[in-house]
């Protein structure tokens, strides 16, 4: 078989899934037996102009990950859309909107002020900020145009694959491998983790689901084998697709939702919302007002990795 | 002006590109660095829980 041709590419990202591809050690060394790398910015000194220079489809598989918030980033999503076979939308970022999503929560214009202007940091008493366009002595400088709302890679063009995951663990990413290296890839539209929530796949002991109190995690140290829903934690997992390995519970850290919602569910924070909503032991109205103060940050919660691919993102789906 | 742009930069965590514009002779005029990303922690970290932030702001840099 002819050596596919690999590409990695991020986006609004921090780095992290392509540091989960390196996390597969010495398996690196079987994705170099079947595919030779085209393009990788973290890794290998490839311009966008390689790119741009390759014939339509000649990319075998992109792995993209990173959000889309930039014209940049929504030009080289199109433009390895176009040039890749195979467009697999890689980490919570390209498939929800990852943590740079929560700036959904906020605009671009406090977002700027906050950046530029208003952070200690700063020495800019013009209070200049980015432009697209500058011009300077020797000619102009351009800069891509920052987008209103953080988009999912699927917002913008077609995937075939999703792989989810802040970042993907090991083991999925080992999945994909060996599901490339033995052509035996998933039907089109896939999300390649479990098919269970993670609540599901949690091994902490579930007894009856009442609570009285929501905690913050600071507030009390939980039991190690009991749900932590049921200690009284915001925990994601009933609203959480599976197939991280538990990472986070099993340190008695409650999920906060990376994996996006399991098969089935459209909105990750309303099927939690419900979830809380049923569990949650009350007398009357005071008793629900307590609960809905006991949650501290209920968007940035229930929507931590999601919000671009949530019900409550797409009021917010234009671009200036 | 004759304009060389290198982008991105490669192998550092984060995006960056280099615009060096070049004169009459070849000589380098002058160099710009530009970061073309911005994701906004600095705002969006506002109003999150104190106890969350070291499991957001891990994600500035994941490398």
């Amino acid at each position: 078989m002819a050596k596919l041709k690999l590409a990695l590419y991020w986006a609004g990202a921090c780095g992290g899934c392509d540091v989960a591809v390196l996390d597969i050690n010495e398996k690196i060394l079987d994705v170099a037996n079947l595919a030779d790398i085209v393009f990788w910015p973290i890794a290998l000194d490839f311009k966008y102009h390689h790119v741009e220079a390759m014939k339509d489809k000649a990319i075998d598989v992109c792995l993209f990950n990173g959000a889309i918030r930039s014209s940049e980033q929504e030009h080289l999503a199109k433009l390895l859309r176009a040039k890749s076979k195979v467009l697999v939308s890689f980490g919570s970022c390209a498939c929800f909107g990852g943590i740079p999503a929560l700036a959904n929560l906020t605009t671009r214009a406090e977002i700027m002020e906050r950046v530029y202007v208003e952070a200690p940091s700063n020495d800019n008493p013009g209070k200049t900020l980015p432009q697209t366009k500058t011009q300077v002595a020797e000619g102009e400088l351009t800069l891509p145009e920052l987008f209103e709302s953080v988009l999912t890679l699927a917002q913008v063009v077609p995937v075939e694959y999703f792989v989810p995951g802040c970042p993907p663990t090991v083991d999925l990413i080992l999945k994909v491998v060996n599901a490339l290296a033995t052509n035996s890839l998933p039907p089109v539209g896939a999300v390649i983790a479990s098919n269970k929530t993670l609540c599901d796949e949690c091994e902490r002991k579930k007894e009856e689901k009442k609570i009285t109190k929501i905690y913050r995690t600071h507030e009390i140290i939980p039991k190690p084998d009991k749900c932590l829903l049921e200690q009284g934690l915001l925990c994601m997992g009933p609203a959480t697709r599976g197939g991280c390995g538990t990472l986070c519970v099993k340190v008695n850290i409650p999920c906060r939702g990376c994996f996006g919602p399991p098969a089935g569910v459209l909105d990750q924070g309303a099927k939690l919302v419900s979830a809380v909503a049923s569990i949650y032991q009350t007398n009357g109205d005071e008793d629900i007002a307590r609960m809905v103060n006991e949650v501290a940050d209920p968007a940035g919660t229930f929507y931590r990795f999601g919000l671009s691919d949530s019900m409550l993102k797409k009021k917010r789906l234009q671009r200036r | 002006m004759k304009k060389v742009s290198i982008d991105p930069i490669t192998r550092l965590e984060g995006h960056g590109k280099i615009e060096i514009f070049l004169n009459d002779d070849g000589d380098v005029a002058n160099t710009y660095f530009q970061v073309p990303e911005l994701r906004g922690f600095e705002k969006f970290c506002e109003g999150r829980p104190v106890e969350e932030l070291p499991r957001i702001v891990t994600r500035i840099c994941g490398v």
